[in-house]
């Protein structure tokens, strides 16, 4: 059987930081995930690594949270950008906690290379943001870092693979086992070998997220979380050219954020008690949504809505409290004091504080163990960012397109050299798969021979295929050719990724559906059922039904 | 400018130009309309009648099975409207059925002279094979696109032969797929081969379609390169078909195909496949000639415009267009806007809606579908044989093929229907797209015409 040090468990941002941290310190780790790399949690956040507005009652947290968004730029430029926000001021009472936040976040601002907090002329908001309300009587300017958040946590877990960890997706952990109180091993169902597996270890992170307190349970230990959901509404494209924060219909904040080549609106947040697994947003969350935004920005309606998404937040269980007012710090628990030694559980954090979660949890097993080593997370790059890219020059040389090219930098920087030299033995793979996004064939063979992806699903979270308005529906079919020939798939299996994608697309876009993804959707039935005549094999495929189409 | 016709015709897909060719066929002077492109266009060129009953599993040996099931059980579905006339009962089955008959015959006998000629007939269902290579029951399709005997041949070995750069069509999967499906279902054949040929047109290879490569082979000069290279393929494995995406030419198909057979000695087909798709354009050019030989009048990049239906005749239509408009006089309309795709039907938050006239709209099980929000006529389900109720939303029509108000009567007494504006049918689960294109748009042409002729007189 196999020994580790530590087995870490979930493969979300915090996970994945876990493990990279682990590994760095020279503990010989292994991940385990249920589903894919940033599947759950991780996956429905908006990227933003903010640098603490909404917590400006806790000055830690926003110091804590100001020094991350500087560590990020060092360790992960390339999968970053940063966001003029507004927040138009519609009328006086708007600004009630303004003051305060300009003063906070002016402080800092200097050491994240921002300019300071600044109020805007309506002149100055409308030519920035045409969209906005006319009527606004001034507005608030900030900026923010935003981060891929698929791409960060594959960085984190294909760097602590380099360090030595095994990263081991779609394996659920069943059983923790433990002797005289001390944790000595775990098994969990491979999915992939579809075989029950186990490992030896002395400790366990248990980085589960909204499974957190489930992952707890299986060691005897107790952990209570306030799972607390959000919904976001995703537009085909980019329809504001800045973050737009606006005060919802009950007073809390949204917002509408740029978000690669779409633009997100968000969010909802309601205390959940359902399976994250069967999740989908609710109409009345979607509507809450537009109703909200569309003070700020009147035309929100006539954008084009590609899909919903919806996440469940982990949240340290305070009660009795909105939402809102729940701590954003997270806390690290050692299960030690009640009896179960070398379990830790992570509860609440924000993505931003992924990695000082990482250490603060790795200092903890580091000292458990009786080891001294330094934290090197936020000194040393991830893939990808050791150096600038010329994206003009690479475009030249290798013949592919400038847009093309930055889309596939701003995924794996410098790394996009090794891409694009897979299409000097084989020039048809320029050819585009995903038009939307783009990807090109050598990005996705790229993709599948060095970051584990099982299904089209991960590759999804891998190179955004599939994700922009047309969802999939003149993709799907290209890219299951491609990973059936890298994984040499059976004409079924084959089929089945197929009618497996377009199920999980269809799970975002199936809530919102109206307008033109309407006409796009009867276009992705016209192919796969009309045409295809999938629609005809999920039984003779052995088509599993997914969690959220059990549901009635 | 002002027009003054017989017949508008809203629409330029397989149903308004049916309905168009009809009419014209019977000396109306008719002008049709079409905005865009049409979802026939985007279609795989393939006529499908009926190859699955509503929710359905078992491919339907022929489309005449499956229009008796639709008599007995779908009165409401728009084949079944066809048995609502003066027919005794218990020949209602054998109306419809000579309805579908006449008018997917007359649509072969109109396209015989052109260069796509139609294979199949409403008698038996054909295994038509896709380019994922799954195979899918239809009646009838372009000659180009006929296997030939290569499921009834024990010794046939396919060869699926792809282009290199063109992504749409992966021989190798496709090879496989098919040969599972007929080795699982114990047919023939029970061999196949693939391969990738190095075709280059235009000097490209990468990011090829398979419309510039119907172009490439429309010049009759490159189709020597091609057949040199599937020749020496046919040879390597004993091919007896050579299965191709659909790319032999916009205005030389059936030509390219029969010089590919001579040269290569292997009978030559075109697979189905998925837009942008040269058979689905090649149908549509087709029956655009046919219906501008005939005398009507095409006006492409207009749509129709209607405020709303006042009186109950209605006598002026606006084409509008990219930089005119016109009132066009007529005496009857036919209305074949589409569903989503053609943009006939659109649906938002506050509900379904009909987009020329505002009419009326039902879901596919009838219910008023005006203030329907989208999502509630889908299942969780993304593919399965039940579809989703929303692509069977549109429009009710009375036996006349005239749609109906709240109170089930006619909007109004001129105003006729035809294609998938209807409601009632789920085309996508069904396979009957364009089947209930042509029969619809003929007998709502048939009922235009008579009006016509009725007024006149």
């Amino acid at each position: 059987m196999a020994k580790y040090d530590v087995v870490v468990i979930g493969g979300g941002s915090t996970g994945t930081a876990v493990a990279r941290d682990c590994a760095m310190r020279g503990l010989k780790i292994l991940l385990l995930e249920r589903d894919d790399i940033a599947s759950a949690t991780t996956g429905a956040c908006a990227g933003m690594i903010s640098s603490g507005l909404k917590y400006m009652d806790e000055p830690n947290i926003v110091d804590m949270c100001s020094d991350e968004v500087v560590n990020f730029k060092r360790i992960a430029r390339h999968v970053m950008e940063k966001n003029p926000i507004i927040t138009p001021l519609l009328e006086m009472s708007d600004i009630s906690s303004g003051g305060n936040f300009a003063e906070e976040y002016s402080k800092r601002a200097e050491t994240r290379d921002v300019p300071p907090v600044l109020f805007l002329t309506p002149e100055d908001s409308l030519k920035i943001e045409p969209t906005l309300n006319p009527d606004l009587i001034a507005s608030i300017y900030f900026e923010e870092y935003f981060i891929s958040p698929f791409a960060l946590c594959m960085l984190q877990a294909l760097d602590a693979k380099q360090h030595g960890a095994d990263i081991k997706t779609y394996c659920e952990v069943t059983d923790i086992l433990t002797k005289k109180g001390s944790i000595t091993g775990v098994q969990y169902f491979n999915r992939i070998t579809d075989k029950m597996e186990s490992a030896k270890t002395r400790a366990i992170v248990n980085a589960a997220g909204p499974w957190a307190h489930k992952i707890a349970a299986l060691a005897g230990a107790k952990l209570e979380l306030r799972l607390n959901k959000g919904a976001h509404v995703i537009l085909d494209r980019r329809v504001v050219n800045v973050g737009v924060i606006a005060k919802a219909i009950e007073g809390r904040m949204i917002y509408l954020f740029p978000h690669e080549n779409t633009v997100l609106l968000g969010t909802t947040a309601l205390d959940t008690w359902e399976d994250p697994d069967t999740l989908v947003a609710s109409q009345d969350e979607i509507e809450y949504l537009l109703k909200s935004m569309e003070w700020v920005v009147p035309s929100i309606r006539d954008a084009r809505i590609i899909r919903t998404m919806e996440g469940v937040r982990p949240l340290i269980p305070t009660w009795k409290i909105p939402e809102g007012d729940v701590t954003r710090g997270y806390e690290v628990i050692d299960h030690e004091p009640e009896g179960v030694s070398g379990l830790i559980s992570f509860a609440g954090g924000k993505l931003v504080m992924c990695r000082h979660m990482a250490e603060a949890a790795t200092d903890l097993v580091c000292k458990n163990f009786g080891i001294e080593a330094e934290c090197r997370t936020h000194i040393e790059p991830l893939p990808g960012n050791s150096d600038d890219v010329d994206i003009l020059a690479l475009a030249k040389e290798y013949g592919v397109s400038q847009h093309t090219v930055e889309r596939m930098r701003a995924r794996r920087g410098t790394e996009i050299v090794m891409i694009l030299e897979l299409t000097r033995d084989h020039p048809e793979w320029k050819t585009t798969i995903c038009t939307c996004e783009p990807v090109i064939e050598a990005e996705l063979r790229y993709a599948i021979r060095a970051t584990f992806p099982q299904t089209l699903n991960d590759l999804r979270r891998r190179i955004r295929l599939g994700t922009g308005p047309c969802q999939g529906t003149f993709c799907t079919f290209k890219a299951a050719t491609i990973l059936a020939e890298e994984l040499e798939l059976s004409g079924a299996d084959f089929q089945l990724e197929i009618v497996d994608f377009l199920a999980e697309r269809w799970k975002g876009k199936r809530q919102s559906i109206r307008g033109e993804q309407i006409a796009q959707e009867e276009l992705a039935q016209g192919i796969y059922a009309c045409v295809g005549n999938l629609d005809q094999a999920l039984e003779r495929l052995d088509y599993d039904l997914k969690p959220w189409e059990e549901v009635l | 400018m002002d027009l003054e016709v017989d017949i508008v015709v809203i629409g330029g897909g397989m149903a308004g130009l049916v309905a168009g060719i009809r009419a014209t066929e019977e000396g109306m002077k008719t002008v049709l309309l079409r905005k865009g492109q049409s979802a026939t266009a985007y279609s795989s060129g393939a006529i499908d009648v009926i190859g699955y009953l509503p929710g359905g599993t078992m491919p339907l040996g022929s489309p005449v099975e499956g229009l008796q099931g639709i008599a007995s059980m779908y009165p409401l579905h728009p084949y079944g409207l066809l048995g609502f006339t003066d027919a005794e009962p218990d020949t209602v089955s054998k109306t419809i059925v000579e309805k579908v008959r006449m008018a997917v015959s007359w649509l072969k006998a109109t396209l015989l002279g052109s260069n796509i000629p139609l294979f199949g007939d409403i008698d038996s269902n054909l295994d038509a094979v896709t380019v994922l290579g799954t195979v899918k029951p239809t009646c009838m399709i372009q000659e180009t696109m006929w296997p030939g005997s290569l499921m009834l041949d024990a010794d046939g070995v396919a060869l699926f032969a792809g282009v290199r750069g063109l992504p749409v069509f992966n021989p190798r999967m496709a090879a496989q797929v098919f040969l599972e499906h007929q080795i699982s279902n114990r047919l023939l054949p029970r061999k196949a081969g693939h391969h990738v040929l190095d075709l280059a047109p235009f000097g490209n290879n990468y990011n090829i379609s398979s419309i510039e490569i119907a172009r490439y082979l429309d010049n009759e000069d490159n189709l020597s390169v091609l057949a040199k290279k599937l020749k020496k393929q046919v040879e390597r494995i004993g091919a007896t078909h050579i299965a191709l995406p659909p790319v032999l030419g916009f205005n030389r198909a059936r030509e390219n195909q029969l010089a590919l057979q001579d040269l290569t000695g292997a009978h030559v087909f075109e697979l189905l496949s998925f837009p942008p798709s040269v058979p689905g354009l090649r149908l549509q050019r087709g029956l655009e000639t046919a219906f501008v030989n005939g005398g009507g009048t095409l006006l492409v990049g207009h749509h129709a415009k209607m405020e709303s239906l006042k009186s109950n005749i209605v006598k002026k239509v606006t084409a509008v267009g990219p930089r005119r408009n016109f009132k066009i006089s007529t005496k009857a309309v036919v209305l074949a806007t589409g569903k989503f795709i053609g943009g006939g039907i659109t649906g938002t938050e506050n509900g379904i809606r009909e987009s020329v006239f505002d009419l009326m709209t039902v879901s596919e099980s009838f219910r008023n579908a005006t203030s329907t929000t989208p999502q509630k006529l889908t299942n969780t389900i993304a593919l399965s044989h039940k579809g989703h109720p929303l692509f069977g939303s549109g429009l009710s029509v009375d036996p006349q093929f005239r749609p109906i108000t709240g109170e089930e009567v006619h909007a109004a007494e001129n105003l006729y229907a035809a294609g998938s504006v209807l409601a009632g049918y789920n085309y996508p689960a069904e396979k009957s797209g364009l089947g209930v294109a042509i029969v619809t748009g003929y007998m709502a042409s048939r009922n235009a015409v008579d009006y016509v002729k009725g007024v006149s007189a």
